[in-house]
């Protein structure tokens, strides 16, 4: 009795854990997509989502796998308003490409790890822009798809603390199993 | 960052392979340019879920954003006021102009017999959100389908207009601003009366696009709603004209960002209207054919009006073989079409009808 109990905590415990990155990037998604702006709308909302992708994709791909990118991206998609599927497609792509570069991006350390999550936002804004570029046959403004990557980029630092408390209270007492 | 504090483990083997995902991505892609309204039910639903939350959340943000704001403004205040009371006499005098041209327009309106200005009903609403995002530029209004709020309409603040309603939940709206990329709005530019497409592009200005080449607008021109298409009513004050690198740009006169209170118009065209005379107006003779007969008089309970208006508006070539005796009664038109309202009567008159039988005859 004693040890069944202990395994279902076990096991409720490791199910929690291995839900919370795709949880965060929900709760990102919802918070960075609220229609509530402190400026005025001067300045846009940052992607915060691609924060919990990338920092899991890193430490833990097991648990931030591409169909948990997919439903934060198309959670995206639904609640930014804009054409469908354009930050589903985005996202992946960035997955598949930090995924390619994994030991390059998570080698960084300080304003080097920084500049690598600028990177993976330079591609999946890049990527939102060329697709949008393709869906509507014309080249919309660049001016505020990079006002959403300097804003995404200076919210990484707050993001990966928070992201990073989350991992230690609730994923990080796992992560020896592997 | 991450390495430094963190082992990195190793890939799962039982995720969905990343080809497979990356090919569905697509394929959501495709398909929401297929179906664009793909996700439409799913965000209004999200809203109207939130729509409690966002009326109470929002009215601290905005007395937090005017709070920021009046910060710049205590440097300017007094500077302000002075404009503030040298533009309000200036509008005194305006609003006089206004008053004697209104009165003036009704009185031609009543001389000419013209028709009348449909009247524009109006649901005043709230914004309780507004979203700033690279491809999307949109404001959510407290207000949707059970206030009877339909995608097309207008919303207008004190100012002009500000967008149109493209998405209606039960009770939230979003709009769609004038600047977004997915904006086009038929206008006219006065004086002149010239048609023109404004085209939203991102930008606080949308483009001009005018109909024709050869039209030259100037700056400070008035552009206001064409009214084409029937959506929007005409005349809706939009902006004015601002040339800006040899491309025109309308400076809205709405400030989308800082409306707070803002009407939707539930402006709908009136059908338009078959014309009563139109058996008079067709010619007698088409391709060698003549039109129609009315058809014998209906019951009591149809309307005789409407059939006969259908069969003259398409005489059918077989139709004198087959018609009955009295439709053949049916007078023929003479080369000046006579008014329908006395050629009718004589169809249904045994008299008349051997007059016109022997007018048909004289024809051929």
């Amino acid at each position: 009795m004693e040890f069944s109990d202990r395994m279902g905590q076990w096991m409720s415990g490791r199910l929690l854990s291995a839900l919370v990155p795709v949880l965060c990037g929900f709760i990102a998604v919802l918070f960075s997509n609220l229609p509530l702006s402190f400026t005025n709308g001067l300045v846009p909302a940052p992607l915060l989502a691609l924060v919990p992708i990338y920092f899991w994709c890193l430490v833990r791909p097991d648990l931030m796998t591409p169909a948990a990118v997919f439903g934060i991206g198309l959670l995206q998609d639904i609640m930014a308003g804009g054409p469908p599927g354009i930050w589903t497609l985005s996202f992946v792509v960035t997955y598949a490409v930090i995924e390619r570069q994994r030991e390059a991006f998570a080698g960084l350390s300080g304003l080097a790890a920084i500049l690598g999550f600028a990177t993976a936002s330079l591609v999946a804004t890049a990527c939102a822009y060329a697709t949008v570029a393709l869906y509507y046959w014309h080249l919309p403004p660049v001016a505020p798809i990079v006002a959403e990557l300097v804003v995404t980029v200076l919210f990484y630092i707050p993001g990966v603390f928070v992201t990073g408390v989350v991992h230690r209270r609730l994923v990080g007492p796992l992560r020896s199993d592997f | 960052m991450a390495n430094g504090t963190w082992k990195i483990a190793r890939r799962g083997n039982t995720q969905l392979p990343l080809v497979i995902v990356l090919a569905l991505a697509v394929a959501l892609v495709l398909l929401g340019k297929a179906q664009a309204n793909l996700f439409d039910r799913a965000r209004t639903t999200i809203i109207d879920r939130l729509q409690p939350v966002l009326v109470v959340v929002h009215t601290p943000v905005v007395q937090f954003d005017r709070w920021i704001g009046s910060i710049d403004e205590l440097f300017t205040v007094y500077r302000e006021n002075l404009a503030l009371k040298d533009e309000n006499a200036r509008l005194k005098q305006w609003r006089n102009v206004a008053v004697v041209m209104q009165d003036r327009v009704k009185r031609y309106q009543a001389l000419l017999h013209a028709v009348p200005d449909p009247d524009i009903h109006s649901v005043l609403t709230q914004v309780i959100g507004r979203a700033n995002r690279p491809f999307l530029q949109t404001m959510i209004l407290d207000a949707g389908s059970a206030s009877n709020v339909k995608p097309g309409q207008a919303v207008v603040d004190a100012r002009g207009m500000i967008g149109r309603i493209y998405l209606t939940g039960q009770h939230t709206s979003w709009v769609i601003l004038l600047t977004d990329l997915n904006s086009r709005i038929p206008v006219t530019v006065a004086p002149g009366n010239h048609q023109a497409m404004m085209v939203g592009d991102n930008t606080a200005m949308p483009t001009l696009d005018t109909m024709s080449q050869t039209v030259t607008l100037h700056a400070g021109d008035q552009v206001v709603s064409s009214g084409d298409g029937g959506l929007l009513p005409p005349g809706l004050p939009v902006g004015t004209v601002v040339s800006q690198g040899g491309q025109y740009r309308v400076a809205l006169l709405s400030d989308a960002a800082s409306a707070q209170d803002v009407e939707i118009l539930a402006f709908r065209k009136p059908p338009e209207q078959l014309p009563t005379d139109a058996q008079s107006q067709l010619p007698a003779v088409a391709a060698g054919l003549k039109p129609a007969a009315p058809p014998p008089p209906a019951p009591a309970s149809a309307t005789p009006a409407q059939p006969a208006q259908v069969a003259a508006a398409h005489p059918k070539p077989a139709a004198p073989k087959v018609a009955p005796p009295a439709a053949t009664a049916t007078p023929p038109a003479p080369a000046t079409a006579p008014p329908a309202e006395t050629a009718a009567p004589q169809a249904t008159s045994p008299n008349s009808s051997e007059t016109s039988a022997d007018q048909t005859d004289q024809d051929r």
